[in-house]
């Protein structure tokens, strides 16, 4: 029989090797997929739009970037500008600034009752448009009034919410009687007249200025509602062209704004002459709605402008100077704001005969900035709109009333003092807050100039979490020149999500409340409030262009009111490839005297804020809000999660190579155990030792080949390194162990006549006391075992701790959850195959001793002992070998999760404990 | 009881002297029929089957329609050629593997309705069983050898005496505090025979005791098991070792 065929013949060594090439298979694969998926994952999420952020100073946070980067502060001049475009590693450098505080009285809200009175040509506006319905197909006439005027008393309120507590801002009640409308036919000279008129005894309803009252007309009466709460916005500048560069696609609504006037056609009063004189001589409703353009403008977008520029110069506030600022608005509000109407039957002593209903309304995606995209109108009970008969009428807007108050006590950037940090790099940070603001005030005057009774609204106070800057000259009242309109949410999903870099004041990063005051946790997003100085803002209302922050902060040319210049390297590939370039680019910029931070390779990261003295009750007495957490942006996350789970892998691979020499050393003593007698049979033959050395080699030998070839090839395949070395350690352990293996199959001399001193021996009278002999017995067998049982607790221990801990590992930041989930699956397969590999240490040196178990087993039982006790004699052996493995399966478990996860130690000690455990029931039925 | 006893063993001296005087063409040949339920051991159609599993192995026909009665001070010898089933008849009869099909009866009572607690308690009652090579424990001393059976019962202190007794009985007075591995085979299987009896066994189930031995020593072997049917106790015994065919009371000889 040669040597290949004593190979396989010989079971434990072909196991062996089986073993040792499926374990370096595995781990050498499954380490180099997981290596991979790692690089694939952070190359693919650490390069965002920009490589580059430039600032003129800008706080140290010890890696953590505050996402909020357009202050107002400025510092970078448009020459710097200029400089770093011409840097030959800039591809793109789009410039952001946050522009002013813009504070506007919404549009003065109305609630409408069907009121309908059917189709009457003598009625001014019944005809005319043709999308308008045929009169002939009108229905009949229709209310929800009655005949009879009824007494209502109406309650107007609004609330708003920051996502945590809500905020009553008004609630204003009014009475009045209100019944159906007729038509009165009236003879004027040269004719007849028809209007519409309130039935007799009706004194309608009056809210206090600068609400209008009640009015009757062709489909509704209209009750004019206390008018909405104040809202500020902030407005930010880019260049559009290099904007829409970094963004892609993404950017296509700042197209609009490169088609804007130059900055010497954008005075107001000039535009708004001329949209008097086209308004004059009159304009068809379709040129109104789909042309011509007027600087590059539909004209329907001119609505809210002409509007303003009236209301302005009525009221005095225009001026030589002011200037037409064009914007591209915000769709949507994310304001919490919730305007309801309680309508109630009364009776002439004012008690409730009826409950009529609550009508409510919420600013939200119908609004936009500057402009009302549909009026802020709420439908009486039962109510429907019939306007629709006139033709598509409201298919622009009438914009605000008022024009907008644009201030250059703007905020800048919420001030926040570092905290501790957590064991995965996590850091808690506290804000600071500001002043207090006070907001939710009625304007001076009414639109028809008339004063407004200030007592209809309790101000409230909100903290400010900016601080406010006094930059630029007094300004001409600004007008708003809408261009177009952009959501936010696209902006944000063209930034990514893992390293979402801010892009400035129209995307900023959401807060969540996730522990209250008391220490509760919540989980709740919070809205911004209404004074926009909040710790929570919204995106930016309005977005300009340069010579819109020129016009709206007074700033002459040339002057450093940039906040940051977002940079793009001019080089293509992957963070890392990229990486060289980019620090080079970076240096260039800091020569310049401006601060440049590396952003590529940064991801984002939850940072816990403390937030004090957040609101205060009637007497003054300020409650801090409790932890929240916002999402700001880890430098150099890359690499730190990189290297962090490199490592992770590396000892992964170390562990599970350890277990594959444990195993070799086992099946090694095994093959030694079975070879014993056969070496003897042959030294009886008259081989010398030599020969039974090279005998026992040359079985190994033909494992030791089939490991170097599966090495090579494996290596080969990789063409790593890290494969060549553990292909390398694999066959010199195996090699270690023929060589062992040979030594020890050498004849020994034995002379053992000496009695046994039964004084020393604990005494057989039970099985227990059976077990206890037969393990002290053979020590050699019964520390084999246990070391495998402990081996295999400790694997058990390092799986658990390494599931605990990848995401910890890795770090707190987005990348790093990515990333840990990109290596989940090959590190749990590792994993669990250092768990198997424990389990067949366990199996294999199990079997050192089964037969002779068996045997024994067989032998009690001929001689009586029952199946209960038998199965105690297993139960207490292995319960006994446990014993000796738990120290060591805890301990090794304690310290593979040292290595691996410290955070995970504690876990990994009790898995490595509950393992052990689980294996004396298990190997008490295999032996069975 | 004696009587019978006496009657007995002169119909089995018929029927041994029939059985050698020619060899059975049946595979087993039925030497006694005993109907007594005092009687200690009886087997009645016992047929062996081994494989023919859900492997495919072929089945093998081991034993088929064996029947036996052994009482109380006979010696009775199961003979034949390796591999004819006499190990599987000694192990179905202590109970501890089951027939394919047959019954066993131990004092009259089917091992049937018994469970496997009530079997081992039994078995410790009644049978000794000695397997080829003396199956002793390694870590233990020949006197704890001879005293394991007594652990279930917790009487290893109350019969430490008798054991030390049992092996000067067979020789072995001098070698109780020595370990299986220092005894050499013959010793060991003195050593088992001790522990069979240490229970007052009223069978001895005894598989190839003489095999490999020296002829002195198989003869020693030999005398003690004569000595234990002087006692009353039964002996059923597995051999093909000519002297102990010839010196037991009742002879099957399977083909």
């Amino acid at each position: 029989m040669n040597a290949v065929q004593r190979f396989i013949r010989s079971r434990v060594l072909l196991l062996t090797a089986s073993i040792l090439i499926v374990a370096m298979c595995l781990s050498v694969l499954v380490q180099g997929q997981s290596q991979a998926a790692l690089n694939r994952t952070v190359d693919q999420n650490s390069r965002g739009l920009y490589d580059v952020l430039v600032q003129a100073k800008a706080d140290d946070n010890g890696g953590l970037m505050q996402p909020d980067i357009a202050t107002g502060q400025g510092g970078i001049s448009f020459e710097q500008l200029d400089s770093i475009r011409k840097l030959s590693g800039t591809s793109v450098a789009a410039p952001i600034s946050l522009v002013s505080r813009v504070t506007q009285n919404l549009e003065s809200p109305r609630l409408d009752a069907t009121d309908y009175l059917g189709f009457n040509a003598g009625l001014a506006g019944t005809s005319g448009d043709p999308t308008a319905t045929d009169p002939s197909k009108w229905p009949a006439a229709e209310s929800v009034l009655n005949d009879t005027p009824k007494k209502y008393r109406l309650t107007a309120s609004a609330v708003s919410s920051d996502g945590h507590s809500d905020q009553t801002l008004f609630k204003t009640t009014a009475e009045g009687s209100l019944g159906k409308a007729k038509l009165v036919e009236e003879e004027v000279a040269g004719g007849k007249n028809v209007r519409i008129q309130g039935p007799d005894g009706e004194t309608g309803i009056k809210f206090p200025t600068p609400a209008g009252g009640s009015e009757h007309n062709l489909f509704n009466l209209s009750v004019s509602l206390p008018m909405a709460p104040q809202v500020t916005e902030s407005v930010v500048a880019v260049d559009p062209v290099s904007e829409r560069a970094l963004l892609g696609t993404a950017g296509d609504f700042l197209a609009p704004l490169e088609k804007a006037p130059p900055a010497d056609a954008r005075n107001a009063g000039a535009i708004g002459r001329h949209f008097e004189s086209l308004f004059t001589n009159g304009i068809s409703m379709e040129q109104l709605k789909e042309g011509p353009d007027f600087l590059g403008v539909k004209l329907k977008y001119w609505a809210p402008l002409m509007t303003q520029y009236q209301q302005a110069k009525r009221d005095g506030q225009l001026t030589a100077d002011s200037q037409a600022i064009p914007l591209i608005v915000r769709s949507g509000t994310a304001l919490d704001l919730k305007y309801s109407v309680k309508i109630e039957e009364i009776d002439d002593s004012g008690n409730v005969t009826k409950d009529v209903g609550t009508v409510t309304r919420s600013l939200d995606k119908d609004y936009l900035p500057f402009v009302s995209k549909s009026p802020f109108a709420l439908a009486w009970p039962g109510s429907k709109d019939l306007s629709q008969l006139m033709g598509d009428t409201g298919s622009f807007s009438q914009g605000l009333y008022n024009p907008a108050t644009w201030s250059t006590n703007f905020a800048a950037a919420p001030a926040y003092k570092d905290g501790e940090a957590a064991a995965n790099g996590a850091v808690d940070k506290s804000a600071t807050p500001g002043d207090w603001v006070t907001v939710n005030r009625l304007p001076d005057k009414a639109a028809n100039g008339a004063a407004v009774d200030q007592t209809q609204r309790d101000p409230v106070d909100e903290r400010s979490y900016r601080q406010n800057l006094e930059t630029g000259k007094k300004l001409a009242t600004p007008l708003a020149m809408v261009y177009g309109t952009f959501d936010a949410a696209n902006v944000k999903d063209a930034a990514g999500d893992v390293n979402r870099l801010p892009l400035g004041g129209y995307d900023p990063a959401p807060f969540t409340l996730t522990k209250d005051a008391s220490g509760t946790d919540v989980n709740t997003e919070l809205k911004p409030s209404l004074s926009a100085t909040g710790l929570v803002s919204q995106s930016a209302g309005a977005i300009t262009d340069y010579y819109g922050l020129a016009a709206a902060r007074g700033y002459e040319k040339n002057a450093s009111v940039i906040d940051a210049v977002r940079v793009r390297a001019n080089v293509p590939g992957s963070w890392k490839q990229a990486q060289p370039e980019v620090e080079k680019l970076a240096n260039e910029i800091r020569d310049m005297g401006l601060q440049a931070t590396v952003v590529a390779g940064s991801a984002r990261e939850d940072a816990n804020i403390a937030v004090p003295g957040y609101s205060k009750d009637g007497a003054g007495k300020e409650s801090p809000l409790g932890t929240v957490q916002q999402s700001w942006v880890r430098q150099d996350a890359a690499d730190a999660v990189s290297s962090s789970l490199t490592a992770t892998n590396l000892t992964l691979l170390f562990l599970t190579l350890c277990g594959a020499a444990l195993l070799t050393g086992a099946s090694t003593v095994s093959y030694i155990r079975k070879r014993r007698s056969e070496a003897g049979t042959l030294r009886a033959m008259g081989w010398t030792q030599r020969k039974i050395r090279s005998w026992v080699l040359a079985e190994f030998g033909v494992g030791a080949a089939l490991l170097a070839v599966v090495g090579v090839a494996l290596s080969l395949i990789s063409w790593s390194a890290a494969t060549a070395m553990v292909s390398a350690s694999v066959l010199v352990l195996y090699v270690g162990a023929a060589f062992v293996a040979a030594q020890q199959l050498r004849h020994r001399e034995v002379v053992d006549q000496e009695p046994q001193h039964d004084e020393r021996l604990i005494a057989v009278d039970s099985p227990l006391t059976f077990a206890n002999r037969q393990l002290s017995t053979n020590k050699f067998n019964t520390i084999s075992l246990a070391v495998a049982v402990g081996v295999f607790g400790a694997a058990v221990g390092g799986l658990v701790a390494l599931l605990i801990d990848i995401p910890r590992a890795a770090g707190a930041s987005a990348l790093s959850g990515l990333a840990a989930a990109s290596i989940a699956l090959p590190s749990i397969i590792l994993g669990v195959s250092g768990v198997a590999v424990g389990l067949l240490l366990t199996m294999v040196t199990g079997r050192f001793e089964l037969q002779a178990k068996r045997q024994y087993l067989g032998t009690l039982r001929a001689m009586g002992w029952n199946p209960d006790m038998l199965g105690q004699v297993r139960l207490f052996e292995n319960a006994m070998v446990g014993a000796v493995a738990l120290p060591l399966g805890i301990v090794g478990a304690l310290g593979i999760g040292l290595l691996l996860a410290p955070y995970a130690a504690l876990w990994a000690a009790i898995a490595g404990l509950v393992a052990v455990l689980c294996w004396i029931p298990i190997a008490t039925k295999v032996v069975q | 009881m004696t009587n019978e006893l006496n009657l007995d063993r002169e119909a089995h001296d018929r029927m041994t002297a029939s059985t050698r005087r020619g060899a059975h063409k049946t595979r087993a040949n039925t030497i006694v029929k005993a109907t007594d339920h005092a009687t200690p051991l009886e087997l009645s159609n016992i047929t062996i089957h081994y494989g023919g599993g859900k492997g495919g192995a072929e089945a093998v026909n081991v034993v088929d329609d064996f029947n036996m009665t052994l009482h109380a001070g006979e010696m009775h010898c199961v003979a034949g050629r390796s591999g004819s089933g006499k190990t599987s008849i000694l192990t179905v009869g202590a109970g501890l593997t089951l027939p394919t099909s047959g019954r066993v009866f131990w004092e009259g009572d089917s091992l049937e309705t018994m469970g496997d607690d009530e079997i081992a308690d039994r078995r410790r009652a009644l049978i000794g069983y000695v397997d080829q090579g003396g199956a002793l424990i390694d870590g233990m001393s020949a006197l704890e050898n001879v005293l394991l059976p007594a652990v279930p019962d917790g009487e290893v202190e109350k019969r430490r005496d008798m054991a030390k007794d049992l092996l000067d009985l067979v020789g072995l007075g001098r070698r109780m505090r020595h370990r299986p591995a220092q005894l050499s085979g013959g010793e060991r299987q003195r050593v088992a025979i001790a522990r069979a009896l240490i229970l007052g066994t009223r069978v001895l189930v005894v598989d190839e005791p003489t095999a490999s031995l020296d002829r002195a020593a198989a003869n020693r072997i030999i005398s003690i098991l004569k000595d234990t049917t002087s006692d009353g106790i039964a002996v059923l015994v597995a051999s093909h070792d000519h002297e102990l065919v010839r010196q037991s009371d009742t002879l099957t000889e399977l083909i």
